[in-house]
């Protein structure tokens, strides 16, 4: 086999390994939190902050 | 406001009760210009040259510099609205703010597809590259290019999943390689340092206009691909520290640095390369620069800009998942997708459910399709993209007059800047007409029907007032 | 105004969402290529028969070019004479700009509606 081979084989296992990594690290993450932390982001929060905050101190 | 700090490590990413897990404020201007330079260099390395196909070399140099004001009107409006509109979703949240939900909706699938599309069609370019490589370290049989493709696509997708720091680095590191192999490469072969081997006006001669006057129409098509995705740094508003600074700063600095490099792409390619072996980006030039530095005979220059190559689409693929997913990750926030997609990893900060998606997505296009579709799709999304942005400043500025709320830059010659973008639109538009008027009007006829699901159909599950979320007055006249 | 509160998504109308949108997206793509509508191919009108550079309308300077490339008058001439066939019909040209209108109007008259409602959620009255 030349190395242009093995080279192809090494990229179809990097490809596979960043894939399952990936996957796997999912699948952790949404069965350790729960679906209301996860999607907690709200757009414009930093608007809402500095508004809140000229709120409370005049 | 001493005492309150957004950029601080306790409030990164906080929302207003420090409960919430949001995406990261870590960036500085530099990346924001790595983000916007990084997605579009690759226009410079490959695909450009379809320009000089449509109507020779001068037609391609005129197509470069109005495409070159019309993307200065972009980057001018885009920074004035998006320093207002500090959001992931980037135009998209403009829209929602300025035009109405769905307009928004249409501009964020126009994101995705854009960025999704540029992303697959780099992915090929990197696989055609490696396939160069073993051809000229020389191995006999063809390379299959499958797994180089995927490899691409699945390293810069764990690369994004992984963080925006690291991502963003990364980008900004390889832009600046293969921004610097350009300028190399014209002051190698230029004259400029000795030694020049242009023939400019040797090479046209007896083709200086092949097409004529419709050419140069024809030839704004790809003229675009020059600059195509500069727009996208709005979509790092959400990661970066002082955005209101840092965004318009990193898009008219990245604006700056294409039309240069745009310039001296076109220069040394045209000088060396025949018209029409440099504007067969199928059988002929697939990476113009790299076979510039082919004829220049110095092995020096073959090798640093075919790592410029490399890294170009890299960076481009790179940033365009960044792009693509902040886009599609702040329209499952706002539930004009499903509210799935709205998640952020605890972790790393990343939208990582809308990165994993749209990975075999990307796969099955850059496996699938072929190149020249590929882009004119990313183009045509591109396009629509620009043909709304004259609307949106328009508008911003009859509903929120100049005084009535802060803007972090303005920009100058309203409505000049508008008006000229929305004729370059009109003019784009005739020029992908004679070559691509079916997939034009199977495109927008995908944007109709889309426009009618949401409509009719998934606009119920969003929330009315609260999508609305800018700290602004009421829009004059409303 | 009264507020709007949306209705609850479930975990499989999420998904039939998703692939709705999914197929729409590889329509548009696809379905031209199958049809095999995807045009602007070049195509060579008058081929030359033993070509040299010279009948294929190549100064010196431009034949050196092709031959530090690599090619043969054979092989570069359908690469130098195929050309793009730019005539088109009115008809065509005018069915692409009623078609990019009604797209543009339709959003923008369906957008105004949803926004005066969002506008008058938000500001009240």
């Amino acid at each position: 086999m030349e190395l242009w081979n093995w080279l192809e084989y090494a990229a179809w296992a990097l490809s596979a390994a960043f894939g399952l990594h990936m996957l796997l690290d999912w699948l952790k993450t949404d069965s350790t939190y729960s679906e209301d932390v996860l999607t907690s982001s709200r757009e414009g929060e930093l608007e809402a902050m500095a508004e809140e905050h000229k709120g409370m101190t005049p | 406001m001493t005492n309150f700090d957004i950029t601080s490590k306790t409030m990164d990413g906080m929302g207003p009760h420090g409960t919430k897990v949001g995406l990261l404020r870590v960036l500085g201007p530099t990346h924001v210009w790595a983000l916007g330079v990084g997605i579009v260099l690759v226009g410079e390395y490959m695909g450009w040259n379809f320009a000089v196909g449509k109507g020779g070399a001068y037609a391609a140099l005129i197509a470069c510099w109005f495409a070159g004001i019309l993307y200065t009107c972009v980057a001018m409006i885009d920074s004035e609205v998006t320093s207002t509109v500090a959001s992931a979703g980037g135009q998209y949240t403009q829209a929602k703010h300025i035009i109405g939900p769905l307009m928004a909706f249409n501009v964020g699938l126009y994101l995705v597809f854009a960025y999704t599309m540029l992303e697959a069609a780099n992915a090929i370019t990197a696989g055609y590259l490696f396939s160069v490589v073993a051809t000229m370290s020389g191995y006999e049989a063809a390379l299959d290019q499958r797994p180089f493709i995927v490899l691409v696509i699945m390293f810069l997708a764990w690369l994004n999943y992984r963080g925006v720091l690291a991502t963003l680095t990364f980008n900004l590191v390889i832009t600046a390689i293969a921004f610097l192999a350009i300028i190399v490469l014209f002051l190698a072969t230029s004259g400029i340092a000795g030694g020049g081997i242009m023939e400019h006006a040797a090479l046209f001669e007896g083709y200086e206009l092949p097409y004529g006057w419709i050419g140069v129409l024809a030839a704004m098509h790809f003229g675009l691909w020059f600059y195509l995705g500069i727009e996208g740094t709005t979509q790092a508003a959400e990661e970066v520290r002082s955005p209101a600074r840092a965004l318009p700063f990193g898009t008219l600095a990245g604006i700056m640095t294409l039309l240069i490099a745009a310039s001296l792409t076109w220069y040394v390619s045209t000088g060396v390369l025949p018209w029409e072996f440099l504007g067969d980006g199928v059988n002929g030039s697939v990476a113009p620069l790299f076979d510039t530095a082919r004829l220049s005979g110095s092995t020096g220059l073959i090798w640093l800009l075919g790592f410029g190559t490399l890294f170009a689409t890299l960076a481009s693929a790179n940033g365009c998942i960044n792009d693509a997913s902040r886009a599609w990750f702040a329209m499952g926030r706002d539930k004009y997708l499903p509210g799935w997609f709205g998640a952020v990893h605890p972790k790393y900060r990343t939208p990582y459910r809308s990165i994993v998606f749209l990975v075999p997505i990307a796969l099955i296009f850059a496996l699938g399709a072929p190149l020249d579709q590929v882009i004119t799709f990313s183009i045509l999304s591109g396009l629509l993209g620009y043909t709304f942005m004259p609307l949106n400043i328009i508008l911003f500025r009859r509903k929120w007059p100049l005084n009535s709320i802060k803007r972090g830059y303005e920009h100058p010659f309203h409505p000049l800047p508008a008006i000229t973008l929305l004729t370059l639109c009109g003019v784009t538009f005739f020029a992908v007409f004679l070559g691509y008027g079916t997939q034009l009007v199977a495109m927008v006829g995908f944007y109709i029907v889309v426009s009618l699901w949401f409509h009719f159909w998934r606009y119920r599950f969003v929330n009315r007032g609260a999508q609305f979320t800018m700290p602004w007055p009421k829009p004059r006249g409303y | 105004m009264a507020q709007y509160s949306p209705p609850k998504q479930s975990k499989a109308s999420q998904l039939i969402d998703v692939i709705v949108l999914v197929v729409l997206t590889f329509g548009a793509l696809f379905v031209p290529l199958w049809l095999g509508l995807a045009g602007a191919a070049k195509s060579v009108a008058t081929p030359v028969p033993n070509p040299t550079w010279e009948t294929l309308g190549q100064t010196p300077a431009q034949a050196a070019k092709y031959e530090a490339l690599g090619y043969t008058p054979e092989a570069a001439h359908d690469l130098i004479l195929a050309r793009f066939d730019y005539s088109f019909s009115i008809g065509a040209l005018l069915t692409m700009i009623v078609v990019i209108l009604l797209y543009y109007v339709l959003i923008l008259r369906f957008s105004e509606v949803e926004y005066r409602e969002v506008i008058s959620e938000k500001f009240g009255e």
